[in-house]
C-alpha cells in the first residue's frame, strides 16, 4: 500500500504523541487506536499502518530477545537481565527463548543490535574464512 | 601430522575472540538493483552491507526507519525478510602496479583470464580530492600524438579535458590514441634508460559501452603494445546501473595510487553521459526527487567530485598528477543540454568533435573554433609553441575567409594565400587513428608548412607531401629529430637546420 507523505507525518505525530518519558505508554496507543477508528480520518488506513510499523520498531527496540539452546536457570537470566538493564536503559522487556539449533552460548538481539556469541555463530564464522 | 594439527589448534584459538556486536536488518524490499533494508540502526552512508552469500550492498540512503542500498553483483538471489549486516568498511577496490595490463570490473576483479590481481592494497572508491595546499599549476604535456590536439589544445598533466561530440565522431579513438601515444613514450623511454621521463600509465574507464567495443579497444591497446601500460575498467551495457555508477569512483581510486606515489597516471571516462543516465536510475529506484529531465539534483556534484579528484600535486606533496580526460556524447551536436554544460563548466577546457567535418574527412574531427585548452598552454612544449603559437588564430582567420570567398568575388593575393596556406595546413591536422605522432615530427612537420615549404603542393598531394617528409625525417636526419626533442625548443641555429633539410628534401620531392 501506498502510504503518502501526510499520513507518515500523521502517523509519526501519533506515535509521539503515545510516548511517556521516551518510553511508548501501551494504554496510549490503544486509546489512538480507537479514537482514529472511530473518527476516520482521511487516508486512515495508510495513517494506522505506518503507526503500527512505528510501534513495532519501538517494541524491537525494547525488546530483548535472548535465544539460549538450553533453559537459563534463574540467577543466570537475572544476570544477563541485569547487563542488558545497564546497557540498554529501563523499559527493556527480556524474553528468553530456546533455540536448539545455535549448539551453545547466547544470542541476544535488540532492535538491529545482535550481540552473538553461540557456537553456531563461530562455526559460520569458521566456514567463511576457509 | 603434527603441524596440520597446531594449525588448526591456532585457527580456533584465533576465533574464540570477544562476542562482537553487530548490527543487522531485515530486507523489506528488493528491485532494480536497490534493497530497502528495515532496522541497520548503525548503518553508516557509503558503508558496505553484507547480504550473505558473497553478495555486498552500498548505503546511499539513510531514512527514518530504513536504509536504502544498491546492490553490487548479483541481486536476484535475495529475498524479502533475509538478514543483512553492517561491515564498518566504505567500499575499496584493489591499486597498484599489479593492475597494469589488467581488465577489471567495478569491485576490481578481473575479468580477463590472467589470473588474480598482484596486489594487496586497496583504495577506498570515495575520497576527497586534494586540496588547495597540495596543489600545483599544470606545467608538464600529455603528449596526445594527435597533432591538431597538441599544436592548438594542449593538454598538461593534471588537467582535465572534456572530449565532447555526437555518436561516431571519433571520440573513443582520440583517447586510445592518447594511451597509446604515452605508452609508446614510456617504452623508447624505458628502453633508453632515461631516469628523467616520467612515465604516464593510463586508465580507460568503460562505462555502459558494448562489449564489443571495450573487446575492441582491449585489442587495438594489446595490438599496439599499450595494454601493459593501461588498466582498463569495464561496466558495460549488460552491468547493472549500480555498477555503472560505481565504475568512474573505481578507476579514479586506481589513478590516485598513482598520483599520491609521485607517479603520472592519465584517466578516460568513456562516457559520462551513460554515467549520469545510469545514476539517474539508481536515483529513482531510491526514490530521490528527481530534477531537470529527471535527474537527481546532485547529478552536477556527482561529475564534479569525480573530476575534482584529478590534479597536479606539488613537489613537496609527491610531486604526482592524475589527468582526467571525461568524454561527452551529445545529440545532434547540442553542447547546450544539461549533462554536457555541467561537465563543460567543470573540465578545464574542451576537445568539440563536429560531425560535419567527420563527413568532409577531417579527421580527427577537432572544431577548432570552440575548442579550448584553459590550462594547458603552459604545459605545451616550447618548440610546439613556437611553431603553432599563432596556428589557432590564423586557421580562425581562413575559415572565414573561406567562407567569404565561397561568393566567387576576386580576392588579393595576400587573402589567396592566406586561404591557400590555410587548406594545406587543414590538410596536414588530418591524421588516421590508431597512429599517434612524435611531438619531435610534428614540430618539424608545422614549421615546414608554416615556413611556405608547402604552399606549391598541390592540397591532394599535401598528405603524401607529409608521409614523405616524414620518412625522409626520420630515416635520413634521425639526429635533428633527436635534437628537437632533446632541447624542446627552436634555437635559430636548430631553425637554419630546418630550413636546410626541408630545402633539401624540396629539391627531391616529385
Amino acid at each position: 500500500m501506498k502510504i503518502s507523505k501526510q499520513a507518515r507525518r500523521d502517523a509519526k505525530q501519533l506515535y509521539r504523541g503515545c510516548r511517556v518519558n521516551e518510553l511508548l505508554d501501551e494504554a496510549k496507543v490503544r486509546l489512538v487506536l480507537q479514537q482514529v477508528i472511530a473518527l476516520k480520518p482521511r487516508g486512515y488506513i495508510a495513517i494506522l499502518s505506518h503507526f503500527e510499523r512505528l510501534v513495532r520498531l519501538d517494541l524491537a527496540r525494547h525488546t530483548a530477545r535472548v535465544e539460549s539452546p538450553m533453559a537459563l536457570a534463574e540467577p543466570q537470566q537475572a544476570s544477563i537481565r541485569a547487563n542488558l538493564m545497564r546497557r540498554y536503559g529501563n523499559g527493556l522487556t527480556v524474553a528468553f527463548t530456546l533455540t536448539p539449533g545455535l549448539i551453545g552460548g547466547l544470542r541476544v538481539q535488540i532492535g538491529s543490535d545482535v550481540f552473538d556469541g553461540s557456537v553456531q555463530a563461530r562455526l559460520a564464522e569458521l566456514e567463511a574464512s576457509l | 601430522m603434527s603441524s596440520i594439527l597446531q594449525e588448526i589448534e591456532s585457527q580456533i584459538a584465533g576465533i574464540k575472540t570477544t562476542v562482537m556486536k553487530q548490527n543487522v536488518g531485515v530486507v523489506r524490499e528488493i528491485g532494480d538493483g536497490v534493497a530497502k533494508v528495515e532496522g541497520l540502526t548503525d548503518a553508516m552512508y557509503n558503508e558496505m552491507l553484507d547480504f550473505g552469500g558473497g553478495v555486498t550492498g552500498l548505503v546511499l540512503n539513510l531514512e527514518e526507519t530504513e536504509v536504502g542500498a544498491i546492490v553490487l553483483g548479483d541481486y536476484t538471489g535475495i529475498k524479502e525478510g533475509q538478514e543483512v549486516r553492517t561491515t564498518g568498511k566504505v567500499l575499496q577496490v584493489p591499486v597498484g602496479m599489479g593492475l597494469l595490463g589488467r581488465v577489471v570490473n567495478t569491485l576490481g576483479q578481473p575479468v580477463d583470464d590472467k589470473g588474480p590481481l598482484q596486489t594487496d592494497k586497496t583504495y577506498p572508491v570515495e575520497k576527497i580530492a586534494p586540496g588547495i595546499i597540495r596543489r600545483k599549476s599544470v606545467s608538464q604535456p600529455v603528449q596526445t600524438g594527435i597533432m591538431a590536439i597538441d599544436a592548438m589544445i594542449p593538454i598538461g598533466r593534471g588537467q582535465r579535458e572534456l572530449i565532447i561530440g555526437d555518436r561516431s565522431t571519433g571520440k573513443s579513438t582520440i583517447c586510445i590514441d592518447t594511451i597509446i601515444s604515452n605508452a609508446r613514450l614510456n617504452k623508447a623511454a624505458l628502453e633508453a634508460g632515461d631516469k628523467s621521463y616520467r612515465p604516464l600509465y593510463s586508465i580507460y574507464v568503460a562505462i555502459g559501452q558494448k562489449q564489443s567495443n571495450v573487446a575492441n579497444v582491449v585489442r587495438v591497446l594489446e595490438e599496439s603494445g599499450a595494454l601493459p601500460y593501461t588498466i582498463v575498467v569495464v561496466a558495460s551495457a549488460s552491468d547493472s546501473a549500480t555498477n555503472q555508477y560505481l565504475a568512474p569512483f573505481a578507476g579514479c581510486a586506481m589513478g590516485e595510487w598513482f598520483m599520491d606515489n609521485g607517479m603520472d597516471a592519465l584517466i578516460i571516462y568513456d562516457d559520462l553521459s551513460k554515467h549520469a543516465v545510469a545514476y539517474r536510475q539508481v536515483s529513482l529506484v531510491l526514490k530521490r526527487p528527481s530534477g531537470r529531465e529527471a535527474y537527481p539534483g546532485d547529478v552536477f556534484y556527482l561529475h564534479s567530485r569525480l573530476l575534482e579528484r584529478a590534479a597536479r600535486v606539488a613537489e613537496n606533496f609527491g610531486n604526482g598528477s592524475l589527468t582526467a580526460l571525461p568524454v561527452i556524447e551529445t545529440q545532434a551536436g547540442d553542447v547546450s543540454a544539461y549533462i554536457p554544460t555541467n561537465v563543460i563548466s567543470i573540465t578545464d577546457g574542451q576537445i568539440f568533435l563536429e560531425t560535419d567535418l567527420f563527413y568532409q574527412g577531417v579527421r580527427p574531427a577537432v572544431s577548432v573554433g570552440i575548442s579550448v585548452s584553459r590550462v594547458g598552454s603552459a604545459a605545451q612544449v616550447k618548440a610546439m609553441k613556437q611553431v603553432a603559437g599563432r596556428l589557432k588564430g590564423e586557421l580562425a582567420q581562413f575559415r572565414e575567409l573561406a567562407a567569404f570567398a565561397q561568393f566567387g568575388s576576386d580576392l588579393d593575393a595576400k587573402t589567396q594565400g592566406q586561404i591557400e596556406r590555410g587548406k594545406r595546413i587543414m590538410e596536414v591536422f588530418k591524421q588516421p587513428p590508431y597512429n599517434p605522432i612524435p611531438i619531435e615530427i610534428q614540430v618539424a612537420v608545422l614549421w615546414v608548412a608554416q615556413n611556405g615549404f608547402i604552399d606549391d603542393v598541390p592540397v591532394d598531394k599535401v598528405k603524401d607531401f607529409q608521409s614523405k617528409l616524414t620518412d625522409f625525417l626520420t630515416t635520413r636526419k634521425p639526429q635533428l629529430l633527436a635534437k628537437i626533442q632533446k632541447e624542446k625548443a627552436l634555437s635559430d641555429a636548430l631553425t637554419a637546420e630546418l630550413k636546410a633539410v626541408a630545402t633539401e628534401f624540396k629539391q627531391s620531392y616529385k
